[in-house]
């Protein structure tokens, strides 16, 4: 049966000439062309590889300022640079990460380029809004570089008064610049959800939903719900700081904790914007790459949903030390705990699909199981975090670092990573190096674990974090952990060049070079204007292996089961 | 169990404190349960990928169902997590509520520096306790947020303007450990003066050298857990020397009083604005003018102990010609017996 | 999946005959108007979910200050104009009420009435401004302000010959007390009244309050004068009128919200 059928007769894309926005059936890439085409872009496609350019570029200023923070603690004193600097750095560090990179990264690059294809629709809801989220995002990163350009902040990305209020530095214009961020996070949110319940094509129940779209679904609640939490957070913050309001300050019969409170009512939910489509991603290279459907998917699915509405309850867990009452802190630590169930449940679920299943060792399969590896260590470290007498001992030090870059970044860069090797192909048409690919991979995983495993020891022996400078016994681990950032980054690099020499010097990718049974490998690769010739019928789920044709998983190279790209023949 | 003043392990730091033995459980009791489950996962993907790799002749088996197994590695985890939980919140009681006999000892964060106020008024920049005996901080910050942390002790607690935070400990043997602040709250790279940037030092128990540019990593402190003897003999040292004339009743000599008066010159921060050598600064000098009598905007006053002790309390009262009305008053910052060690002091300096 | 609709097609000006057998208003990524419709308004109500949450976060913070100061909510409200908020709010009552009934006659297709009853709603909306800038111009003489400048002498009205004049004077128990000032003001209906230290948190809260619905019936008002337009070009017809539907329903949130910050600000407290 074949998935993704004609529907006769159907009205719609197949029957407009060609409009202002370009030829329907023309490749996306060529249906217009020149840099109005680009700027003005109402495709989804285009508007995802913009998002990809910018958050990439975001991700490189980010981890610039990282490996300077690092190479700074590398020795005691100072190294490089003196203590207002690194505060500053690392600062914008955490800053430019989660708000210009992560939370945009998946759902804006990734998911405005598949969720409509997967769904089998030609476009998101609204069009028009994604391309003002764009701009939106442009006019954030913009007031984000004033801010930096007139100094800076050196609160930490987490902006804790009364610091964030009595320091002399531009915290109004940062966090100005993250409060339009939000907006355009709000409204990628309202778009997604939309667009997933309305314009699904004929045959896509909610059971056939591939699980990619349904993580894009979960994330999407969290966006909208607690996106506008941080809006108004930040909007008291400016009007403490310019205004003098009060809200914040206890002389004025403000309270300082409650910033704490607001803060993490949206940063908590806002972590489970960064992994769940992290997660999602790597649902589709598990099943893809096992040539299997998903364990447990109902639960898999469900459990998306069961992050989203969780996380919202969970926020108090950063407040363990900063003065809540003990029956607070009881609630969080319990309801913690109870978020840990919808994770456990992913990854068992992901290491049954491997089982029985026919694994193919490429690239993006080798970040699927880094993620289950690396994800398993942050969130196993995460319940360390929610016991409340050893998080006493733990919060606020390089223990908490290394589960957050474990979870954030050995979880959902790694996700990110292996998703564009995968989806690469389809997005460009070009077929891009494996070796390369793998090599790189490997600098990512060993450097990554050498930069943070010291982390974990150096926090439990007691080390704070936001710390410039340290006593002698952690120098050691600091050591370690600096080389570990120059192998990350060669593997950062190695898998950038991989992906952008094959745009240039890559061969034409065929239709579906991993064999998939996922729906976007059965449209052009890469997709035509409006995704679809004519709007598809559903007949089968996105990883039913046994139900799709030779056809359809033909991967177009000489034999399935050798080396992808290779042309031996059997 | 792990032995109560445990030694330091590769993960933790030595044991110091009653609370530690059982943090110190629980957190080994998560490692392990992580190390198993993550061995299991991790070499369970991994086998099974490479003996279900890929290679002809070899398909994919259709993904089947399992709810009993589902439901089964749902709900198991459920109950070790409630252990964890339990056990965890149970720890947390334990340190936050603090018995009856402890002994309070006040605690001042400001940036960048940890003042330790004991119960005899003396005040100092270490934290020394008696072993064995529960002791209390009630904490306050002038400032920002800041965080009381002693690896050793596994206590931790914020400081938060506006509002007094607790923590209490009991130490159960001799030594010592770092005091770290733990919520981050903003460094200089040049001192007020524009001190030289910041080096470390390697001594261990002043690695930051105080005086110079500092911050949030430098707001160093060290906490001595010592013999009762021991404690007493450092509290006796900070404290008030007039106060074992005060509880007999007798009269502070005057040598006695004004040595201590010298010490609160400094330490009050009078010497911001008032010399001892006869040069003017934002306050006249103290030098030659007991007694004296002075012009000020309402009229002349004789520094007599009155005039001291009003012009610490309510400055304005009289401003001496020729100075600012800037003083800030001293009023619920000052005891009694600390005006008149000050009065003694400035009666010292002579022409 | 519905059909295409091919249902009555009101005089919509056909731009460029291009061969398209659907209405001109439907987007290209749509495959019928009511898939479009349903889409439009569900995001609409999506997005009027985040301005709740938005909000949620003042109301939550309002809930924390009544409970850790009650005497201060309990004679604050006194220094509000109780006559102005309820005109504020019935002329927002109303405007709501002209709204929904444009949308009717949008959906009638009677292009006159809509605009007639549009031009109403935004008048309302100009003089819920403008009462609301007496209002504040009102707090600002008597340095009802929020933090720092609560019953600051600059905003209290005149210093003469020594004296303050104004009408809300701190009161200092000493000189050199670092203890909370009490205050002591005239209030709106003429009395004198002490307000207990921190009283300014409620009017910090006032003022974000009903500042940031103020940023909101400006915004409301700002889609209306654009629906408003189209209309008058004739846009919309019994097919399509989708964006008078949402803006309206904009503009129901936007009342909604007064009608919930008018009794906790204004009403709520001991009488007296």
């Amino acid at each position: 049966m074949a998935a993704v059928a004609p529907h006769a007769g159907a009205v719609g894309a197949g029957h407009h000439a060609a409009d202002s926005h370009g030829d329907p059936d023309a490749m996306y890439l060529k249906a217009s062309r020149g840099i109005r085409s680009w700027l003005f872009t109402l495709d989804h496609k285009r508007i995802g590889l913009m998002y990809l350019t910018m958050v990439a570029l975001a991700f490189l200023v980010g981890g610039i300022f990282a490996l300077l923070v690092r190479l700074e603690l590398f020795s005691r004193g100072k190294t490089i640079i003196d203590g207002e600097t690194y505060n500053r750095f690392f600062t914008l560090h955490g800053a430019v990460m989660v708000f210009l990179f992560i939370i945009p990264s998946v759902p804006a690059a990734l998911g405005n380029f598949f969720l409509p294809i997967m769904i089998g629709a030609k476009d998101v809801a609204f069009p028009r809004l994604n391309l003002l989220s764009f701009y939106i995002y442009l006019c954030g990163v913009a007031i984000l570089l004033c801010s930096i350009i007139m100094g800076s902040v050196d609160t930490g990305w987490t902006f804790y008064t009364p610091y964030s209020v009595q320091t002399t530095n531009s915290v109004i214009s940062m966090t100005f610049g993250v409060f339009v961020l939000g907006f355009s996070s709000i409204l990628t949110g309202v778009n997604f959800l939309v667009t997933v319940h309305t314009m699904r094509a004929p045959g896509c129940t909610w059971g056939r939903m591939p699980l990619f779209v349904w993580g894009m679904y979960a994330t999407a609640l969290i966006q909208i719900l607690a996106t506008p939490v941080l809006a108004i957070t930040l909007l008291l913050l400016i009007a403490e700081r310019f205004l003098g309001i009060g809200v914040f300050d206890p002389k004025l019969g403000g309270d300082p904790v409650l910033f704490q409170h607001f803060f993490w009512f949206y940063s908590h939910p806002a972590v489970y914007i960064m992994i769940v489509p992290g997660m999602a991603i790597n649902s589709e290279l598990i099943a893809t790459f096992s040539r299997r459907a998903i364990f447990g998917q109902f639960a898999v699915a469900m459990s998306s949903l069961g992050l989203a509405i969780l996380g919202f309850l969970v926020w108090g867990h950063h407040l363990f030390v900063a003065g809540m009452s003990e029956f607070a802190t009881m609630l969080f630590s319990a309801l913690t705990f109870l978020v840990a169930i919808p994770s456990g449940v992913k990854v068992f679920n992901w290491t049954a699909t491997i089982y029985k299943g026919s694994i193919l060792w490429a690239s993006p399969m080798l970040y699927g199981m880094a993620f289950i590896f690396l994800f398993t260590i942050g969130g196993l470290t995460g319940l360390f975090l929610g016991t409340l007498s050893v998080d006493v001992h733990l919060t606020d030090t390089y223990f908490v670092v290394a589960h957050f870059h474990y979870v954030m970044m050995g979880g959902t860069v790694i996700a990110f990573l292996g998703g564009l090797l995968y989806w690469w192909p389809k997005m460009t048409g070009k077929w891009h190096d494996e070796f390369k690919a793998k090599v790189g991979f490997w600098f990512v995983f060993v450097g990554f674990n050498t930069v943070f495993i010291p982390q974990f020891i150096m926090g439990s022996r007691g080390m704070p974090r936001r710390y410039y400078d340290y006593l002698p016994q952690y120098e050691i681990f600091h050591r370690i952990s600096t080389v570990g950032s120059w192998i990350l980054a060669i593997g950062l690099f190695t898998t950038a060049y991989t992906l952008l020499e094959a745009l240039w010097k890559g061969k034409p990718a065929p239709r579906n070079p991993w064999g998939s049974a996922g729906y976007e490998w059965g449209t052009d690769t890469p997709p035509c204007l409006t995704n679809f010739h004519k709007t598809p019928v559903f007949t089968r789920g996105p990883y039913d292996y046994h139900l799709a044709t030779a056809e359809e998983l033909a991967t177009g190279w000489d034999e399935v089961g050798g080396e992808p790209g290779s042309k031996k023949k059997d | 169990m792990n032995e109560p003043n445990a030694p330091p392990t590769f993960q933790l730091p030595e044991q110091m404190s009653t609370v530690s033995a059982d943090v110190d459980w629980l957190y080994y009791f998560i490692y392990w349960t992580s190390v198993v489950l993550f061995v299991a996962i991790v070499g369970a993907m991994i086998w099974w990928a490479i003996q279900y790799r890929e290679r002809k002749g070899h398909k994919a088996e259709p993904t089947g169902h399992n709810l009993p197994l589902e439901i089964a590695w749902t709900i198991a985890p459920i109950f070790i997590l409630v252990f964890m939980f339990h056990k965890g919140f149970q720890g947390y009681m334990d340190m936050d509520v603090a018995p009856a006999n402890a002994m309070e000892i006040r605690v001042n964060a400001k940036q960048w520096a940890w003042e330790f106020v004991y119960p005899n008024g003396g005040s100092s920049d270490e934290l020394h306790v008696p072993v064995h005996q529960p002791v209390k901080l009630v904490m306050a910050s002038a400032d920002v947020l800041h965080s009381f942390y002693v690896p050793a002790l596994r206590v931790k607690r914020d400081l938060v303007p506006g509002m007094f935070t607790t923590v209490w400990f009991e130490a159960t043997h001799v030594g010592h450990d770092d005091i770290a602040c733990a919520e981050y709250c903003g460094g200089r790279s040049s001192g007020p003066n524009g001190e030289l940037p910041y080096q470390p030092s390697d001594d261990p128990l002043h690695p930051y050298v105080a005086g110079q540019a500092t911050g949030h990593w430098a707001m160093h402190s060290m906490l001595y857990v010592e013999t009762p003897e021991d404690y007493q003999k450092f509290v006796k040292s900070i404290g008030d020397p007039c106060d074992q004339y005060a509880s007999s009743g007798k009269k502070c000599p005057a040598e006695v009083a004004a040595g201590q008066g010298a010490k609160l010159y400094q330490s009050k921060g009078c010497a911001a604005c008032h010399t001892t050598t006869g040069a003017r600064l934002v306050g006249p000098s103290w030098k030659g003018i007991w007694n004296k009598t002075e012009e000020t905007d309402k009229g002349p006053m004789k520094v007599d102990e009155q005039y001291v002790r009003r012009s610490i309390l309510d400055p304005n009262f009289r401003v001496v010609n020729g100075y600012q009305a800037v003083m800030p008053t001293f009023l619920g910052q000052i005891s009694d017996g600390e005006i008149d060690e000050i009065t003694e002091y400035i009666k010292s300096l002579k022409e | 999946m519905a059909n295409v609709s091919d249902t009555a097609q009101a005089s919509h000006g056909e731009q460029g005959g291009d061969g398209h057998e659907h209405p001109s208003f439907l987007q290209h990524h749509f495959d019928t108007p009511a898939q479009q419709f349903d889409a439009s308004k569900l995001g609409m109500w999506v997005f009027i979910a985040t301005e709740i949450l938005m909000f949620g976060g003042l109301f939550c913070a309002y809930a924390i200050w009544r409970a850790m100061e009650p005497n201060v909510f309990d004679q604050a409200h006194h220094f509000l104009n109780k006559i102005l908020g309820a005109t504020n709010t019935v002329v927002l009552l109303f405007s709501s009420l002209t709204a929904a009934l444009a949308v009717r006659s949008a959906q009638l297709g009677k292009r006159n009435q809509t605009t007639i009853l549009l031009v109403t709603t935004i008048a309302c909306a100009g003089i819920f401004l403008v009462v609301k800038y007496f209002e504040y111009a009102h707090k600002i003489h008597l340095g009802l302000l929020p933090g720092h400048c609560f019953g600051h002498p600059m905003f209290s009205g005149a210093i003469q010959n020594g004296q303050e004049v104004g009408t809300c004077v701190r009161i200092h128990a000493d000189q050199t007390s670092s203890m909370p000032e009490w205050v002591r003001a005239i209030d709106e209906s003429g009395h004198e009244q002490l307000l207990p230290p921190r009283a300014n948190m409620f009017f910090a809260l006032y003022f974000c309050m009903t500042g940031l619905h103020a940023v909101h019936v400006i915004v409301g008002m700002s889609i209306l004068v654009w629906v408003l337009y189209k209309n008058i070009k004739g846009t919309f017809s019994p097919a399509y009128f989708t964006p008078v539907d949402l803006g309206a329903l904009y503009w129901h949130l936007v009342d909604l919200v007064w009608i919930y910050l008018f009794p906790l600000l204004y009403l709520v407290g001991k009488p007296e």
